[in-house]
């Protein structure tokens, strides 16, 4: 299906994203996309998921930047890139979505322009055709009446309508990689379904490769190829979906599970990890989840858990896990 | 948008009604008996004959009830008859609407000067935030909101029209007569355009959808001017009405110093010379153009913003 000389949809390299040149918001940041593939980044709130996102696109707000390692886009480095360059590849190479649809939208502008505008940008399109073809690129997304909505302005939509326009949108110019940023997590939960059917349909209709942001692991295993754990700024385990929700290696990947099946059982007491996350600011020696680690190595006196970052073990399930734990 | 319209012409009627009949009691105000500062007007005699000003009295209807004058007056005034002067004995509409219209000139060259520099000047404060740049436009502006024109007025003659003699000192004929006060004028909205676009120009670069848009492609000053500007200029548009509004009643400093002949300077003289009809038609005509200013402000607003004018119906 997949040969191995492709190049990469996206390719991700030691990455670290600090605040200013001092703290650290995610480190050593290793992350491969391939060609129609879809990768989940999961991880609790405060992870570091969006900041990641953000710099995939060199859209990092100041003060977070990028102080090491570098991304390309379909073999074009993203890093360090000059601003035209940059330009001709967000909105046409990739395209992103986000969690806020409805702040996402120019209030004061009218939803077809904004849907057609990549079409304007990349493809000099008239801006009769650009409207045009939004309008159809609605009525794909499976907006109702796409004519008469493309004329509407945001704070006439719902909030799933809202995100259908930015998925429009995102996908205007036919891009190779699409990221989507929780695209449900503020909308209502039949919503959330019928979105994430949208993605999928369209996934298959075009070839797109998908990084999917989320904390929510119920809906990883229905979209998902791959997915990535991240917790307080560095990937902790990534592996194919199937053996990541059957068998976890990393405890805190274990526990983020435990925590979503106990959630979806509805069971009375939502036990969720004991602990939080640490801010960016606090600096933990050795492994940032030890503090909170339930896995019986953590709490033996001595153990490398405290004192030295754990490398990345690739265990025979094909997971790679950063864990001192893990088992070959 | 209909209904919106409706409710703002609805009030604009109520509140001129409102204006117009305050300004109808302006010679009612103190004691002054308005039969008899119109005989003292003409007269010019302290001595003064009571059966006259009691013929004079009823006459001018003034023995009517108070509602029953005003809605006779009204009607004048609709007609667009304010009265005479008692200084000049020419019709005060005349004088109004030929000073009206020099001070509209002046504010408006000195509002659309000075906006025309603070949306450039306010917008890159506002991209070069608590950098070098935004340090010396807050500085300048602090500096143009504290110079009194009536300072200033004098120092700009004494350098360009005494000193260089490069424009006219003061009088109206013409756009060189025009700069001078302009420029005096243009100063403090300047500073005041300037940081309001500065303000609101740093609420939409940290707004959403200009992440969006930059996602989509478009470069800082693409996406500023396509999605940024509409929705920052909306406040300095609220603040350049009521400037406009303040304006149009004309500047008493700036039109005294340089002798131009509009409302401040009318107004000026309707005081101190007791000139009822003047003062009452400068009110009603200076508070209802700004009161229709304000309005005609709501409703721009209203087609630059939609969320207030296009209701929702989400589904
Ligand atoms: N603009 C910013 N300036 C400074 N620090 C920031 C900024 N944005 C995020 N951070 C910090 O970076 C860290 C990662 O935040 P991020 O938003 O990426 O988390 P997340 O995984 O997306 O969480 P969520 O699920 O809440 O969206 C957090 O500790 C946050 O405080
Ligand atoms: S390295 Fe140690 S502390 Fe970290 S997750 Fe593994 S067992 Fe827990
Ligand atoms: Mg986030």
């Amino acid at each position: 299906m997949i040969s191995p000389g492709d190049t990469p949809c996206l390719k991700v390299e030691n990455l670290d994203i600090s605040i200013g040149d001092a703290v650290a918001v995610a480190r050593g940041i290793n992350l491969e996309i391939r060609r129609g593939e879809t990768v989940a980044l999961v991880g609790e709130s405060g992870s570091g998921k969006t900041v990641t996102a953000l710099s995939l696109i060199d859209l990092l707000p100041p003060p977070l930047k990028v102080t090491r390692g570098s991304v390309s886009i379909c073999g074009q480095k993203i890093t360090r890139a000059a601003p035209d360059a940059l330009n001709r590849i967000r909105g046409n190479r990739v395209g992103m979505i986000f969690q806020q649809p409805s702040s996402m939208l120019d209030p004061s502008c009218r939803v077809g322009r904004q849907v057609g505008e990549a079409l304007r940008l990349h493809r000099r399109a008239s801006r009769g055709e650009a409207f045009e073809r939004a309008v159809e690129l609605l009525r794909e997304v499976g907006i109702p009446e796409a004519d008469r909505r493309a004329r509407s302005f945001a704070h006439q939509l719902s909030g799933g309508m809202a995100q259908r326009v930015m998925i429009a949108a995102a996908l205007s110019s036919d891009p190779d990689l699409l990221i989507a940023d929780e695209p449900t997590t503020a909308l209502d939960v039949t919503v959330q379904a019928q979105i994430l059917g949208l993605l999928e349909k369209e996934k298959k209709q075009r070839t797109l490769s998908i990084l999917l942001i989320t904390h929510d692991l119920s809906i990883v295993s229905a979209m998902a190829d791959r997915v990535v754990v991240m917790y307080a700024g560095g990937i902790v385990e990534e592996g194919p979906v199937a053996t990541i929700m059957r068998a976890p290696q990393h405890p805190y990947t274990k526990a983020l599970i435990d925590c979503s099946l106990m959630r979806t059982a509805g069971g009375g007491d939502l036990e969720s990890i004991p602990g939080t996350i640490p801010p960016p600011t606090r600096s933990i020696p050795g492994c940032r989840f030890h503090p909170r680690c339930p896995h019986a190595l953590a709490r033996r006196q001595e153990s490398a858990c405290a004192r030295e970052e754990p490398a990345a073990t690739r265990t025979a399930a094909g997971h790679l896990v950063h864990c001192w734990a893990a088992e070959p | 948008m209909e209904r919106f319209l409706l409710k703002r012409a609805i009030v604009l009627v109520v509140t001129l009604t409102l204006v117009s009949f305050l300004a109808f009691l302006v010679p009612w105000i103190g004691d002054t008996d308005p039969a008899r500062a119109i005989i003292r007007s003409r007269v010019a005699d302290l001595a003064m004959d009571s059966a006259a000003v009691e013929a004079l009295r009823i006459k001018l209807g003034l023995d009517q009830p108070l509602l029953h004058q005003f809605f006779t007056w009204l009607g004048r005034v609709f007609q667009g008859d304010l009265g005479l002067s008692f200084t000049s004995r020419l019709p005060v509409a005349d004088q109004i609407l030929r000073a009206i219209g020099v001070s509209a000139t002046l504010a408006l060259s000195a509002l659309f000067l000075a906006l025309a520099i603070a949306l450039p000047v306010g917008t890159l404060a506002a991209v070069h935030q608590g950098r070098r740049f935004d340090g010396i436009v807050t500085f300048i502006a602090q500096g143009f909101v504290s110079i009194p024109e009536y300072w200033l007025a004098p120092v700009l003659v004494l350098l360009f029209a005494v000193e260089l003699g490069w424009l006219p000192s003061a009088g109206w004929s013409g756009f060189e007569t025009l700069i001078l006060p302009a420029a005096v004028l243009c100063l403090r909205p300047l500073a005041y355009f300037s940081q309001v676009m500065r303000a609101s120009m740093i609420d939409v670069l940290h707004a959403n959808y200009i992440l969006a848009a930059r996602s989509r492609g478009l470069g800082l000053a693409g996406a500023l001017v396509r999605h940024g500007l509409r929705n920052g200029i909306q406040p300095v548009l609220t603040v350049f009405a009521l400037w406009l509004a303040g304006l149009l009643g004309g500047s008493v400093v700036v039109e005294v110093i340089f002798a131009i002949p509009g409302m401040g300077r009318l107004i000026y003289s309707a005081v101190i010379n007791n000139d009822m009809p003047m003062l009452q038609g400068s009110i009603i005509c200076i508070v209802g153009l700004a009161i229709v200013i304000n309005t005609t402000a709501d409703v721009l607003y209203g087609v630059l913003n939609p969320t207030v004018t296009v209701s929702g119906d989400a589904r």
